[in-house]
């Protein structure tokens, strides 16, 4: 019952943001989608001449033309721009679970009532999860619902090098759900790792720098590993090597997906151990 | 009778630093125990301990029979921090919706008196309200399950003399109603209303513990006697109500509880050319505790 009340709460007291970030991460999503019909049929050559940093950045593997609709939703919005919008928001939300209000003294006056750290913990996670989902259902939805606007949705045929002629599928909901799914799963781990900050150290610096250098880490670490071909066994810990190289979007979901939920999972039980153990910051 | 708060060998230490250092406390149901200390001395620490926000180094702590962490401990409890923060946006309104709807399955009880009482604006988003406003929502919020056992950090700070006349009747309405009441405070006159017994802290050390009575003891009087020529002190010793004397080279100054007619029939008799009276408030009393160590006498 309590767990409920905390829950709501906590939804309430970000009502505004969400709004503000839903209508924020819908807008540029559709934006970037609305591109579309100007870069329709280029091909994947024209980016070559950037060698394979530019590939890398964009994350072009496997042979993705990003003349495709797929091809160009993945370049355009899942391989960078929607995962760090979302991975923000999970920073955010993360951070502001428990350190956030602990570095307020807000934290305190709520743990002088009848309710458990636990309870606290276990509602404000939550609400952070219901949040990105929120998020992400709304921007994955209006992003189905422009698909046929901007021709997202039609088979498009080019001429690859070598003179044949390759029919690439159009945009399905499906592909849509798959990448916004995937793109959630990225920050609902990057979510977990700012609690579990959070939790143990009670900062909101810590929570909060700590996570983004994780993301951000993750990504140069995964981007100049593939330029470079160095450091590879290191790039296991960078939550893009996964996600960029399985372009679920295009290649439908694998099972790599539950990585981010089960490291959002241990995040929220280091966490909560830890917060449940320690002393509160500034009370 | 039984004890709501009762901690023995209560330590909290940091590093090198020791905040709270063996404090043993026992306050029974019903009573007033103000915990008086200057800026650091140790009191917010305890409370926090006691509410379970941080954990004692060594020692125990038993409040209302049970630990500060048992949400139906916290639920007859009722807390004003030093320094309330709410959620920015949060209305006073939301705020008793909230942590009303918390209630442990304690009784709601109707908040509409207390916020007539303390004249709240209870629409107004935290954010916007000033630190008595702010101090009202959290007099409002701690006040209103009637619980069993307040603790109060420095309760009054922010508030104008009338509404801290409101606070002490409301204080007095629910110690007659039985409440037991724990409270910081440096403010003496505000502790001299309403509290039974004090806790003299001191570097984290409970330094000593008296009644009122015993703290309006050492209120006591004073009396200035200059004399012409030199008078020695010992000449008051056995004046009755006399509990010290000091002074030299025809200056003495004597301490006295009770009537003062012995002290001025002596002084005539020894030529006294000047008397000048003095009492001691309890602001002054407190401070000459701390000064000598809480060992005044």
């Amino acid at each position: 019952m309590s767990g409920w009340v905390v829950y709501r709460r906590w939804l309430r007291d970000r009502a505004r943001s969400t709004i503000v970030w839903t209508v924020g991460v819908v807008l540029i999503v559709v934006a970037s989608a609305a591109f579309y019909p100007s870069l329709r049929g280029v091909s994947s050559g024209g980016l070559d001449s950037g060698g394979s940093a530019m590939s890398s950045l964009l994350g072009l593997s496997k042979g993705i033309d990003p003349g495709s609709p797929l091809g160009f939703l993945w370049i355009s919005l899942y391989a960078n721009i929607y995962p760090w919008m979302l991975m923000a928001l999970g920073v955010a939300l993360g951070v502001a679970a428990i350190a956030g209000d602990e570095e307020t003294g807000a934290l305190e006056y709520l743990l002088a009532k009848p309710v458990t750290r636990t309870t606290v913990a276990f509602a404000r996670f939550a609400g952070a999860a219901t949040i990105l989902l929120v998020v992400s259902v709304l921007s994955g939805l209006a992003l189905i619902l422009s698909l046929p606007l901007l021709d997202l949705n039609n088979a498009v045929t080019s001429k690859a090098a070598d003179g044949s002629t390759v029919t690439s599928p159009g945009a399905t909901a499906a592909d849509i759900f798959n990448g916004t799914f995937s793109s959630l799963a990225v920050a609902m781990g990057i979510a977990g790792m700012a609690f579990l900050l959070g939790g143990v150290t009670g900062r909101k610096g810590i929570a909060l720098g700590g996570a983004s250098a994780f993301g951000i880490g993750g990504y140069v670490l995964y981007t100049l590993s593939n330029m470079t071909g160095s450091l590879k066994a290191l790039t296991w810990i960078s939550p893009w090597r996964w996600y960029v190289d399985d372009a679920m979007s295009i290649f439908g979901l694998t099972w790599s997906v539950a990585l981010p939920f089960i490291a959002a999972m241990v995040g929220l039980l280091v966490g909560w151990l830890a917060f449940l153990r320690r002393d509160l910051q500034n009370p | 009778m039984d004890s709501v708060i009762e901690t023995e060998g209560l330590t909290k230490q940091w590093g090198t630093l020791t905040a709270v250092d063996n404090i043993n406390l026992r306050i029974t149901a019903g009573e007033c125990y103000a915990f008086l200390g200057l800026n650091g001395a140790g009191k917010s620490t305890t409370a926090w301990m006691l509410l379970d926000f941080i954990r004692p180094t060594k020692g125990t702590i038993k409040v209302l029979g049970g630990q500060g962490s048992d949400p139906s401990v916290r639920a007859r409890m009722g807390y004003l921090p030093g320094d309330l923060n709410l959620p920015r946006a949060m209305t006073g309104k939301d705020a008793i919706a909230f942590f009303g709807g918390l209630g442990g399955g304690r009784p709601h009880v109707d908040p509409k008196g207390l916020i007539d009482r303390f004249g709240l604006d209870p629409s107004r988003p935290f954010r916007e309200l000033s630190t008595g406003n702010r101090r009202k929502v959290g007099l409002v919020l701690a006040f209103m399950t009637h619980p069993d056992l307040l603790i109060l950090d420095e309760p009054t700070s922010g508030l104008d003399p009338l509404l801290q006349e409101e606070f002490r009747d409301l204080l007095a309405e629910r110690k007659a109603a039985g409440a037991t009441i724990w409270l910081t405070s440096h403010v003496m006159a505000e502790v001299e209303r309403v509290a039974d017994r004090v806790g003299l802290v001191r570097d984290g050390k409970l330094a000593r513990e008296l009644t009122m009575a015993e703290l309006r003891h050492q209120a006591t009087g004073q009396i200035r006697l200059t004399f012409p020529t030199s008078v020695d002190v010992n000449n008051f010793a056995r004046v009755p109500q006399v509990t010290d004397a000091q002074g030299k080279d025809g200056e003495l100054l004597v301490t006295v509880d009770g009537p003062v007619t012995g002290v001025l029939q002596r002084a005539a008799e020894l030529g006294a050319t000047g008397i000048e009276t003095e009492k001691r408030d309890l602001d002054d009393i407190f401070l000459e505790m701390h000064q000598a160590g809480g060992d005044a006498k």
